[in-house]
């Protein structure tokens, strides 16, 4: 009784075993689940969450919430090929002027959550709204196709075996743990989330931190919209969609608290991999586009209700 | 009055502990019809939480809870309210934004053909206003009232249930002279209609000339149960600090006067205005007058946390005043909220992350945070102020004067050179009272600047070098050592002229 | 009624127009702007036709607003206007007829606004998930019921609520009129008084977590009918019609002045804010925008209507 005690108010622990729990019981069901492809297939597409959801993390962390993310995404997938230049046999220019794109649209959303006084909430849900509708003006309704060498193999490259995607993941999620717990900011962030009065007052100042949060979300949503457009080698309106929901519910499936405050990224790791593998799931099941979003909408809803008891209002 | 009566509420020998701490330990009380039952005891001593238990908003570990001497079984707010017993308390149950009278009948509106009657509504709310003499008009909405105003609707609120067990929290302690007047007048006029009343407040000569019993608790267990006709004000201090008041504070000292260290003139914040005031290091400034008066908007305007402006200002030899918090502890400034739950700590979170807070970023090691090192600092930090057992706990699991402690250490690694505490003492138990105020004596004489807003008028007596007594947001009087005296502090604040008080 | 009870109940009905003035003034200038720019409006038609382009928008924004001044929000309104469309259009045209459609529609909304409002109160899980969760969930429900557009509206029942007669307008009147009777009643007040102060409701015996659940129901209750009505409007079904009305429900409320933390705002701002969103599309739309640029705008707008307020108070105040 004592064990599962402390499973339970361990929640990316909770989570991880969980994670294992469904690949164990799908590889033993289902053929062709549990191969190497598959899995690495799994990670792959889990590094996009995980990525994003790692702004997300900072975000919730520090009682705010990014539903912009996906929007981000969709503006880097799409801008990207157009401000990769011809001259760049490597790709990177584009990249790193996408990235400050993506970097800067986060940062608004910090100014206008800290210098305008509009809820994260708010302000977040109107940038998604103004992005998509920019997206329509300057890009046109139709896909586009990437040629950027370095997206491309950010995309569907490999090293030793192992899928750059998730080698890029690997080094985001040492570098936010370091962030969260081995640097000042970190801890910072923290308190802005559990009390923002008293970390204003202990001098923890909420502009600057606001500010770089964003920031930070909007940079990791770029990173993922950059690998989903190497992924599918085709940006499109509405490609980022999907990741709002799913990075929120992979910080939440991890153990960190919604209100803020409380929460680790090493929590959101497995979440976002239980995400991936359970949508896996339903695709095998093989249903029809209604039945897959429902069973994605409930499996999320029943999730969060065993594990996310720590993200409870009261 | 006597006690032959049966008791209309009567708690047995009730329990209750938070977070493992014991708060309530084999406590029991009985009130009963007409008579007006006072309960004393320090913050943190558990009068809340017997209140609490009383009104069934939380069940207690061990006891019961009796209404007409008839034992209770699931005994909730409802049921509470069935039995006829209202609270008042310190928290506001008002909605900003409905009006006087809807917020008076919230939870039990007059009703036809299940729509709310206005008109009933209207008659019984203005019936419960004339009691406590609310004269504003019943359609204003809560929002606009001033917080002495709120707190008379929030009685009245009360009183429109026709309570038979009338609770009350420190109901004063927002309320001018003439309201807390009018809540006398209110109480014995309540009591004669036999309603049983809990009074519970802070300040004593209003307890002795209401009150026909009294209940003192102290740490969780009753000290005293008895008729109040014939008790001394001096021997109910004792029986609530368990020692005699007087060797609460340690004798004065004066320290050599150092370099400057504040000096504004024409300072201006919140509703502070005009306010001229320079202070050297060693010395011990009190903040005093009637609550509310703009001290805390003083502090928080020299700490940068509201705007702030002054004709000429100097800060710890610069020029200028600090415009943002992290400017003003960057100047050696410090600053201790009164509501540390909400303000000074992040409750949540472990005593080393709450000590740390401050000087995240001090302790580094190849750019990363340096944990061992992290860790000596509050070892070290707990060390010194007395903070026992494991600093991985949350803070809320700490009783009100560790937890002051917790939120004056997380400062000392700053070594700051102007500490700004606004009531430091507020709910904190007599021995850490005793244990802060050698510590801001401490301070002093290691050549800082202490200035100390208390509401606590013998506190500044005692401490101080120097007083400065604000109301409506102006100093309307600095008094020096020789004369402060709590005549002198409550004079000035109270707005009599020099020559009265003396 | 006597004249006291009109006292007490109009003047605190009167007090609740304060700090209304500013969107007062600017639904006064943009219908002037309207009728200047298209003078149409003036007629039975021209202004049926207006209403019944503001009135899905007007349902969504009293169904966010309904929560939000309960301290809640819901991110699942989009998929609930489709399913009340499908719903519709699937059923009307059938066996159920169209009384029959109506109370489906109906009973779909308050059901998973129910439930929705279950799992907030009673498992304690923030609105926000729950209905973001919910609106995969629900958009799903709509896809089964109707995989692609299609199904059929009665002709007569689209010429009803969506021809040249002012029906709609009438059905917003009622609608209000039904809110102000629901704010008579003490669950009604008690929304307000769970979203702005919870624990002193539940001291003075609200209900919380049942005002809490009732909000979701009727705030579904309110978007499906909105569904229903955009498939009369159309004359058949479509399983994603009603994506945009999630955010345009958001910005109606917060337009409108409808605070987010509960217990602050009207909905006769909410009604206004509504409008005023209306009244912009459609000017946009007269003055040659492509339909896109209304996303960058509202997007501004929304910003704007919650930062100016923001800034002039922190003005005020310096």
């Amino acid at each position: 009784m004592n064990v599962l005690g402390k499973l339970m108010r361990n929640p990316p622990l909770l989570t991880l075993i969980l994670v294992v729990a469904v690949l164990v019981i799908a590889s033993l069901t289902l053929r062709g689940f549990g191969s190497y492809g598959h899995l690495r297939y799994i990670m792959e597409l889990a590094a996009v969450i995980g990525i994003v959801a790692a702004g997300q993390t900072l975000v919730i962390l520090m009682g705010g919430i990014d539903l912009s993310a996906g929007a981000i995404m969709t503006v880097t997938a799409i801008m990207l090929p157009l401000l990769s230049p011809a001259f760049d046999p490597t790709g990177l220019i584009g990249i790193v002027v996408i990235l400050a794109i993506a970097t800067l649209i986060g940062f608004l959303n910090g100014a206008g959550a800290a210098w305008l006084g509009v809820p994260p909430i708010i302000m977040t849900l109107a940038m998604a709204t103004f992005l998509q509708g920019l997206l329509v003006i300057v890009a046109g309704g139709s896909a586009v196709s990437v040629t950027n060498a370095a997206v491309i193999w950010l995309g569907q490259g490999r090293l030793f075996g192992i899928s750059a995607s998730v080698i890029l993941w690997a080094v985001v999620s040492v570098a936010v743990i370091v962030l969260i717990h081995r640097m000042p900011i970190g801890g910072r962030f923290l308190a802005l989330g559990a009390n923002p009065v008293a970390a204003q007052l202990s001098g923890v100042s909420v502009t600057r931190h606001t500010l770089i949060v964003f920031a930070l979300s909007g940079f990791f949503a770029g990173v993922a919209g950059i690998l989903i457009l190497g992924m599918n080698r085709q940006g499109y309106v509405g490609i980022g969609e999907p990741y709002v929901l799913t990075s929120i519910a992979a910080v939440v499936l991890g153990g960190t608290s919604i209100l803020g405050g409380r929460g680790t990224y090493a929590g959101t790791i497995p979440g976002a991999i239980l995400l991936v593998t359970t949508t896996a799931l339903i695709t095998v099941v093989n249903a029809s586009a209604g039945w897959r979003s429902i069973m994605f909408g409930t499996l999320i809803l029943g999730l969060l209700l065993i594990s996310g008891r720590e993200a409870r209002s009261r | 009055m006597t006690s032959d009566r049966s008791p209309v509420v009567e708690a047995r020998v009730l329990s209750k502990g938070f977070f493992g701490n014991p708060v309530l330990k084999g406590v029991s009380i009985s009130l009963l019809a007409g008579r007006v039952h006072a309960l004393l005891g320090e913050n943190g001593a558990g009068k809340s939480t017997l209140i609490n238990l009383l009104s069934g908003a939380l069940v207690p570990d061990a006891g019961e809870v009796l209404i007409d001497g008839k034992s209770t079984g699931r005994y909730d707010p409802k049921a509470a309210r069935a039995a006829g017993i209202a609270v008042v308390q310190q928290e506001l149950s008002l909605t900003a934004e409905l009006s006087i009278a809807e917020n008076i009948g919230l939870g039990a509106y007059p009703l036809r053909l299940g729509l709310i009657d206005y008109k009933a509504l209207r008659e019984r709310a203005a019936e419960a206003c004339a009691l406590v003499g609310l004269t504003e008009p019943l359609d204003m909405p809560v929002g606009d009232l001033a917080l002495g105003r709120r707190q008379m609707v929030e009685i009245a609120k009360a009183l429109y249930r026709k309570p038979r067990v009338l609770i009350l929290d420190e109901p004063t302690s927002s309320l001018s002279a003439h309201e807390a007047g009018v809540l006398s007048g209110l109480v014995r006029r309540l009591a004669s209609e036999r309603v049983a009343i809990l009074y519970i407040s802070h300040r004593l000569d209003e307890v002795r000339s209401l009150c026909d019993h009294v209940t003192i608790l102290k740490d969780g267990i009753v000290t005293a149960d008895q008729s109040l006709s014939g008790v001394d004000g001096q021997s109910l201090v004792r029986l609530m600090v368990g020692r005699d008041p007087g060797d609460l504070f340690p004798p004065h000292q004066t320290n050599k006067a150092g370099a400057r260290r504040i000096a504004v003139e024409g300072f201006a914040a919140g509703m502070v205005r005009d306010v001229n005031f320079s202070a050297n290091a060693g010395e011990i400034v009190g903040i005093g007058g009637l609550v509310g008066q703009g001290q805390e908007d003083f502090l928080l305007g020299l700490y940068g946390a509201i705007p702030a402006s002054a004709g000429e200002a100097e800060i710890s030899g610069r020029p200028g005043l600090a415009t943002s918090v992290g400017a003003a502890n960057a100047l050696g400034l410090a600053y201790v909220p009164a509501d540390r739950k909400k303000e000074g700590l992040v409750l949540t979170h472990s005593i080393a992350a709450n000590l740390i807070l401050p000087s995240l970023g001090q302790k580094m090691k190849n750019g990363m945070r340096d944990r061992g090192a992290e860790r000596n600092l509050i070892a070290s930090l707990a060390k010194r102020l007395d903070i026992k057992g494991d600093t991985g706990r949350a803070v809320q699991a700490l009783s009100g004067g560790n937890q002051q402690k917790v939120a004056l250490a997380k400062w000392l690694p700053k070594t700051p050179s102007i500490l700004l505490l606004n009531d430091p003492t507020r709910g904190v138990d007599i021995e850490t009272k005793r244990e802060i105020y050698l510590m801001l004596q401490g301070f002093a004489a290691e050549g800082k600047l202490v200035i100390l807003l208390s509401s606590d008028t013998p506190e500044l007596v005692h401490l101080c070098d120097r007083v400065l007594v604000f109301s409506e947001g102006r100093v309307v009087r600095s008094l020096e050592r020789g004369a402060i005296t709590e005549e002198a502090i409550v004079g000035a604040a109270m707005g009599l002229e020099r020559s009265e008080v003396a | 009624m006597s004249a006291l009870t009109s006292n007490l109940y109009i003047a605190v009905q009167g007090r609740r127009n304060r700090g209304l003035a500013g969107i007062y003034l600017l639904v006064f200038l943009l219908v002037a702007l309207y009728i200047f720019l298209s003078p149409g409006i003036l007629s039975v038609a021209g202004f049926s036709k207006f209403t019944q382009n503001w009135f899905p928008l007007a349902l969504v924004t009293l169904a966010q607003a309904l929560l939000m001044l309960n301290g809640g929000i819901s991110l699942a309104i989009g998929p609930m206007v489709s399913l009340g469309a499908v719903i519709a259009a699937t059923t009307m045209g059938g066996a159920l007829g169209v009384p029959g459609g109506i109370v489906a529609a109906a009973i779909a909304g308050l059901a998973l606004g129910a439930l929705m409002g279950l799992v907030v109160a009673y498992l304690r899980l923030p609105a926000i998930i729950v209905t973001l969760a919910s609106s995969f969930i629900i958009g799903g429900i709509a896809l089964i019921v109707l995989p692609r557009p299609g199904g059929i509206i009665p002709p007569w029942f689209s010429d009803l609520l969506a021809g040249n007669v002012p029906t709609a307008f009438l059905l917003l009147v009622l609608v209000l009129v039904a809110w102000k009777i629901f704010l008579m009643t003490p669950t009604g007040l008690g929304i307000y008084a769970a979203g702005d102060n919870p624990v002193g409701a539940y001291r003075s015996g609200v209900s919380v977590d049942r005002v809490k659940l009732m909000a979701f129901a009727l705030s579904g209750l309110l978007t499906a009918l909105a569904g229903l009505f955009v498939a009369a409007q159309t004359g058949s079904g479509d399983p994603v019609i009603g994506t945009p009305f999630t955010l345009n429900s958001i910005a109606g409320a917060v337009l409108g002045g409808v605070g987010f933390l509960g217990g602050k705002g009207t909905m006769r701002g909410a009604i206004c804010g509504s409008l005023i969103l209306s009244l912009m599309i459609n000017v946009m739309f007269f003055m040659g925008f492509p339909p896109v640029a209304q996303y960058v705008a509202q997007g501004l707008i929304i910003v704007g209507a919650v930062a100016i307020p923001n800034l002039v108070a922190r003005w005020r105040r310096a």
